[in-house]
């Protein structure tokens, strides 16, 4: 199926979101080829940081020029301090630091999407401030 | 603007990209959302319930065409216009966002 989302995101003429495999090993050099931007979600822990570095290295390799990180789940001014630092050592940009968030539990265990659980939530809010950089 | 989300499972990777493509209607844009993981959920959290996201069972073998790449390796490709293929297999969430399942293990055009 690897040509079918190339084709997809290339030919598509509106804003393409795609949410991957969990690793990169299945993404394509083809359809790698037309992501403008990767984003690779880590959490505040050394495992998961490492995974993610893991993942930047991979991108790289496929010829994806922009990689940035998103920390979630952050839950103090240590976290973020633990993900900076690591993000900094190893040389990955950051693109936005979510918060940990009930919200996203609650929503989760209702079945309902987190904006329409709450629209306000400080995760969300999070992810406005993405979208409205990446706007600009 | 093309955007892909990648993490571990449990990282939040589903919950940001359906959460960031709602985000991107809101603001205006029209917005594809691409679920290309094996264990689709993406539904969820782009607000189509449960019911309808089950009802996604694979894309009709007519849609794809068998064509080699540059090295001869013959691989599935789309054999109608990529925004025919989103009007068609995409299912609505408002007016400008479409989510589209590609992953899952029913999924017609695998193997």
């Amino acid at each position: 199926m690897r040509g079918v989302l190339g084709g997809l995101v290339a030919g598509s003429s509106r804003m393409t979101i795609v949410d991957l495999e969990a690793g990169l090993e299945h993404l394509s050099r083809g359809t790698a080829r037309h992501v403008e931007t990767l984003f690779v979600v880590g959490e505040p822990y050394f495992k998961s940081l490492e995974t993610a570095s893991r993942s930047f290295s991979l991108a790289k390799d496929l010829g994806i020029a922009n990689v940035r990180m998103i920390a979630n789940k952050v839950r103090s001014a240590r976290d973020e301090a633990t993900v900076r630092e690591f993000a900094g050592r190893h040389n990955l940009p950051i693109a936005a630091v979510v918060p940990y968030d009930d919200a996203v539990v609650a929503a989760d265990e209702r079945g309902t999407a987190l904006i329409e659980y709450q629209p306000a939530a400080p995760s969300v809010a999070a992810i406005r401030r993405l979208a409205d950089e990446l706007l600009t | 603007m093309k955007l892909a989300v990648a993490g571990k499972g449990g990282a939040g990777k589903t919950t940001i990209a359906g959460t960031l493509a709602r985000v991107m209607a809101e603001r205006g844009q029209r917005v594809v959302a691409i679920d290309d993981d094996s264990n689709p959920n993406l539904a969820l959290t782009v607000g189509v319930d449960t019911a309808a996201a089950a009802k996604f069972t694979g894309i009709p073998r007519d849609m794809l065409e068998e064509r080699a790449d540059a090295e001869g390796n013959m691989r599935l490709e789309l054999a109608v216009p990529a925004e025919e293929f989103i009007d068609r297999f995409g299912v609505a969430v408002g007016d400008r966002l479409t989510l589209l399942v590609m992953g899952g293990p029913n999924h017609g055009g695998s193997g």
